[in-house]
C-alpha cells in the first residue's frame, strides 16, 4: 500500500513558471518537500521551448512576466496539452477578476483556478491536491 | 374714369422749375416727411435743396422729417451734418433711388450727367394711391434700417457691421457654402460641435476638416467635441496625424452641429435628417451670425460642454491611474511578501539552508521596504509635503558613494555591465538635501543596470555654466519611444518589476531643488544604442543668493 501511494506522489508532476527566482525556489522546494516532482523556469518563453505534452499533471503559472505574461503562455501550451491542468497564481489585485472573465470568455468557460499571492505553502500544497484531484 | 383736380402725376424739368416744386412741397406738408437718398451723395438730392431756413421752418411747423440712406467712409461727415437737419436718420445696406414722401405728395429725382453737367428730373405725384404705395415702400425699408448713430460707430470703431441671418432648409447650399468659408476663414481659434458620429464624416467631405486642419498647422486653436467611433475614426486618425495640436473629444449626440469663428461668427445649424450623406442634406433651420452677444453665448456653451468633457475625461484617467496603481503596488508588495512567507515556511525543514534563506528573507525585505518609501515619497510629493533637508557636502563623494553600492551588487551578480566612474579629485560643493540627491543618482544607475544586458554604464559630473550636471550613460537597449513622452510621470515603466515611481519622485526631487531633469537615446552607433539621463542644479540655490542667509527657504525648510 506504501508502496502504491507513493508511485502516485511521484507521478504528479509540476511545473512552476514565475519570473521571481525568489518564488520559483519557494514553490518548488515547498512542492517537493510534499512530495511533488516540479520544474520551474523564470522565463516563459525558455518555458514553452522545453514544454512537452503529457509531461506534467499541472502547471503553476505566474501572470505578469517579461517577453510573454502568463495567459499568453496558457494560450500557447493548450495548443500543445489540452489536458494539463493549469493554475494561475497572482499578485494582482484587480487582475484577478478581470483575469476570471477573460478566461470564461476565451476558453468556452473553462473555470480556471487562481490562486492569489501570498499564500502559505501549506494552503499552496492543499489547493493543489484538491484541483489534481478534481 | 379720371383723378380729382388736386390728383396729378408730373414730370419737371429744369433746375429752377425743381426747386420751386421742392420748396412746394416742403410747404405743402403738414406731419410728416420721409425719405430715401443714394449713397453717392447725400447732400447733392436734398441739402442744396433743402436749405437750412427750409430746415428751420419745418421744425417750426413741427414736421418730422425721417431719412434713409446708405452711409459709409465716405459720405459719413456729410451724414452727421444731415442728422442735425433730420429728425432721425437710419442707414441700410445698398439703398437705391432719391424719393420723398410726405401725406399728400411724392417726388423722386433723377441726376444724370450730360457731358459732365448734371441734369435732373423730376417726377411728381400727389396721386393717393401713389403716395399710400410709396410710403408704404419707405416704411418697410425704415423698419429693416439701422439708427445711424450706430453705422457711424461701426465705421469710426471700425467694426464689421452685425449680421444675424436665418436660413430655411431651402437655403441649404448656400449654408454649405457659408460653413466652407467659415472653415477658410480661420485665423486664430475654431471651436466645433458636431453632433454625431455621421457629421464629422459630412463636414469632412465639405472639405471643413482639411481646412481646420490648415489652420491648426498654421497656430490656429482647434477644438472638436463629436460622437466618435469606428465609423468616423479614420477622419479623427487624420486630424492627429497632420494637426496634433487638435484636440478632438468624444461627446454625446446632439441635435445641432455649432461652428464658432475667431470668437467673431457662428453657424449654429440643426440636423434635419441624421442619417443624410451630404452636410446641406442634413441640415434643417441654420442661422449664421456674427452678433458679438449671441458669438459669446454659444462660446460659453461650447466652454461649458469643453469642460465637462475634459473633467470626465480627467476623471476617468484618474481612475485608471487608481487602479494601475493598487495593480502595482498590490504586484509589488505580495512578490517579496510571498518570498518571505514562504522562506519562512521552509526555513524550518531545511536547517542546511538556514543562512541562504535568512539573505533571501532580508533581501525581499528590504525590496519590500524600498517599496514603501517610495509610496510614502509619491504621497509627499503629491500633497506638495515633500521637504528637503540641506546641508553641505561634496558631490563627488556622494556619487562615488552610490556607485560603490552598485559595484558590489554588479559584481555579485556576475553581471556582463562594467560601470565606468572615475572618482573625481575637485570638490563639487553643493547645499542640498545629501540622502535625496542619492536616491536620485541610485535611481538612475539602478535603472541603467536594470535595462543593460551588457556593456558600459558611464557615471560623470561636472560644471559648467554655473550649474552641476550629473549624467548616467548606458549602452542598453535605450528607451522605448512609446514612453518618451512620459517618462517622468507615475507608473510609467517598461520593466516588469517595479512600478514606475522612480523617475517621477526623481523628478520632484531635482525640481524641488531648482534644477532639471531629463533623458535620452543615444546616438546609435554600430556598437550599441542606450540612453543618458541626466540632471543638472544651479550651484547656488534659487532665491538664495538673494536672501544671503544661510538657512533654508521655502520649499526647502528643515524637517
Amino acid at each position: 500500500m506504501k508502496e502504491v501511494m507513493r508511485t502516485i506522489t511521484r507521478n504528479q508532476r509540476i511545473l512552476v513558471v514565475d519570473d521571481e527566482p525568489d518564488l520559483t525556489t519557494v514553490f518548488s522546494m515547498g512542492l517537493e518537500d510534499n512530495g511533488f516532482k516540479v520544474d520551474a523556469f523564470n522565463d516563459p518563453l525558455l518555458a514553452l521551448a522545453e514544454f512537452k505534452k503529457g509531461s506534467y499533471d499541472l502547471i503553476l503559472l505566474d501572470y505578469r512576466m517579461p517577453n510573454m505574461n502568463g495567459f499568453e503562455l496558457y494560450t500557447e501550451i493548450r495548443k500543445i496539452d489540452d489536458k494539463v491542468k493549469i493554475c494561475f497564481i497572482t499578485a494582482f489585485e484587480i487582475y484577478y477578476e478581470e483575469l476570471r472573465k477573460k478566461f470564461h470568455l476565451a476558453y468556452d468557460n473553462e473555470d480556471i483556478k487562481l490562486i492569489q499571492k501570498p499564500i502559505e505553502i501549506d494552503e499552496l500544497v492543499r489547493q493543489i491536491r484538491g484541483q489534481l484531484a478534481s | 374714369m379720371t383723378f380729382s383736380p388736386s390728383e396729378r402725376t408730373e414730370v419737371l424739368n429744369g433746375v429752377e422749375n425743381i426747386t420751386n416744386t421742392i420748396l412746394r412741397f416742403l410747404s405743402n406738408a403738414k406731419n410728416r416727411i420721409s425719405g430715401c437718398l443714394d449713397s453717392i451723395d447725400p447732400l447733392v438730392s436734398i441739402g442744396v435743396e433743402l436749405s437750412e431756413k427750409a430746415a428751420i421752418d419745418l421744425k417750426n411747423r413741427g414736421v418730422k422729417v425721417k431719412h434713409i440712406t446708405e452711409i459709409n467712409k465716405e459720405n459719413i461727415h456729410h451724414c452727421k451734418e444731415l442728422m442735425q437737419v433730420f429728425d432721425e436718420l437710419r442707414h441700410l445696406d445698398g439703398i437705391k433711388g432719391n424719393f420723398l414722401v410726405s401725406e399728400t405728395e411724392y417726388l423722386a429725382i433723377g441726376f444724370a450727367l450730360h457731358e459732365t453737367k448734371p441734369v435732373v428730373q423730376l417726377v411728381y405725384s400727389s396721386i393717393k394711391t401713389i403716395v399710400k404705395q410709396q410710403q408704404y415702400i419707405f416704411d418697410t425699408l425704415w423698419n429693416k434700417a439701422i439708427p445711424a448713430e450706430q453705422k457711424i460707430r461701426e465705421i469710426e470703431e471700425g467694426i464689421k457691421p452685425e449680421y444675424f441671418e436665418v436660413f430655411t432648409d431651402r437655403d441649404r447650399e448656400r449654408v454649405s457654402q457659408i460653413l466652407f468659408d467659415l472653415a477658410k476663414s480661420v485665423k486664430k481659434e475654431a471651436l466645433i460641435l458636431l453632433p454625431s458620429v455621421k457629421s464629422l464624416i459630412r463636414v469632412d467631405r465639405l472639405g471643413l476638416i482639411d481646412n481646420v486642419i490648415m489652420a491648426s498647422q498654421k497656430g490656429a486653436t482647434v477644438k472638436i467635441i463629436c460622437p466618435l467611433s469606428e465609423e468616423n475614426s479614420n477622419i479623427t486618425r487624420k486630424i492627429a496625424e497632420k494637426a496634433p495640436g487638435t484636440s478632438v473629444l468624444n461627446g454625446n449626440n446632439s441635435p445641432y452641429g455649432m461652428y464658432i469663428v475667431d470668437s467673431e461668427k457662428f453657424l449654429k445649424a440643426d440636423v434635419k435628417v441624421p442619417l443624410a450623406e451630404t452636410f446641406s442634406e442634413a441640415i434643417g433651420f441654420c442661422i449664421y451670425s456674427n452678433s458679438k452677444i449671441s458669438v459669446e453665448s454659444f462660446r460659453s456653451i461650447f466652454d461649458l460642454l469643453w469642460n465637462e468633457h475634459t473633467l470626465n475625461e480627467e476623471l476617468k484617467r484618474a481612475d485608471k491611474m487608481q487602479t494601475e496603481f493598487i495593480n502595482i503596488a498590490s504586484h509589488e508588495m505580495k512578490t517579496p511578501t510571498q518570498a518571505i512567507l514562504g522562506y519562512s515556511n521552509l526555513i524550518q525543514r531545511h536547517p542546511e539552508k538556514r543562512d541562504e534563506m535568512l539573505q533571501a528573507i532580508s533581501r525581499n525585505a528590504t525590496r519590500l521596504q524600498r517599496l514603501t518609501s517610495d509610496i510614502l515619497d509619491v504621497t509627499k510629493i503629491e500633497s506638495k509635503s515633500l521637504k528637503l533637508t540641506l546641508e553641505k557636502f561634496n558631490l563627488n563623494e556622494l556619487m562615488s558613494d552610490v556607485v560603490d553600492d552598485y559595484r558590489n551588487e554588479i559584481e555579485k551578480s556576475n553581471s556582463d555591465v562594467k560601470l565606468l566612474h572615475e572618482p573625481q579629485k575637485e570638490i563639487i560643493q553643493l547645499e542640498a538635501d545629501k540622502n535625496r540627491l542619492g536616491q536620485v543618482i541610485s535611481n538612475l544607475l539602478g535603472n541603467a543596470i536594470k535595462f543593460t544586458k551588457k556593456g558600459t554604464i558611464r557615471v560623470t559630473g561636472e560644471i559648467k555654466d554655473s550649474k552641476v550636471l550629473v549624467s548616467v550613460k548606458d549602452t542598453g537597449q535605450g528607451i522605448d519611444p512609446e514612453i518618451m513622452s512620459k517618462l517622468f510621470s507615475k507608473f510609467v515603466t517598461r520593466s516588469e518589476r517595479g512600478t514606475g515611481l522612480g523617475l517621477f519622485i526623481s523628478k520632484s526631487i531635482i525640481e524641488a531643488h531648482g534644477g532639471k531633469i531629463w533623458g535620452k537615446n543615444n546616438d546609435y552607433n554600430a556598437n550599441s544604442r542606450g540612453a543618458t539621463f541626466t540632471f543638472s542644479l544651479p550651484l547656488v540655490r534659487p532665491g538664495k543668493a538673494e536672501t544671503g542667509t544661510g538657512t533654508a527657504t521655502g520649499d526647502a525648510s528643515k524637517l
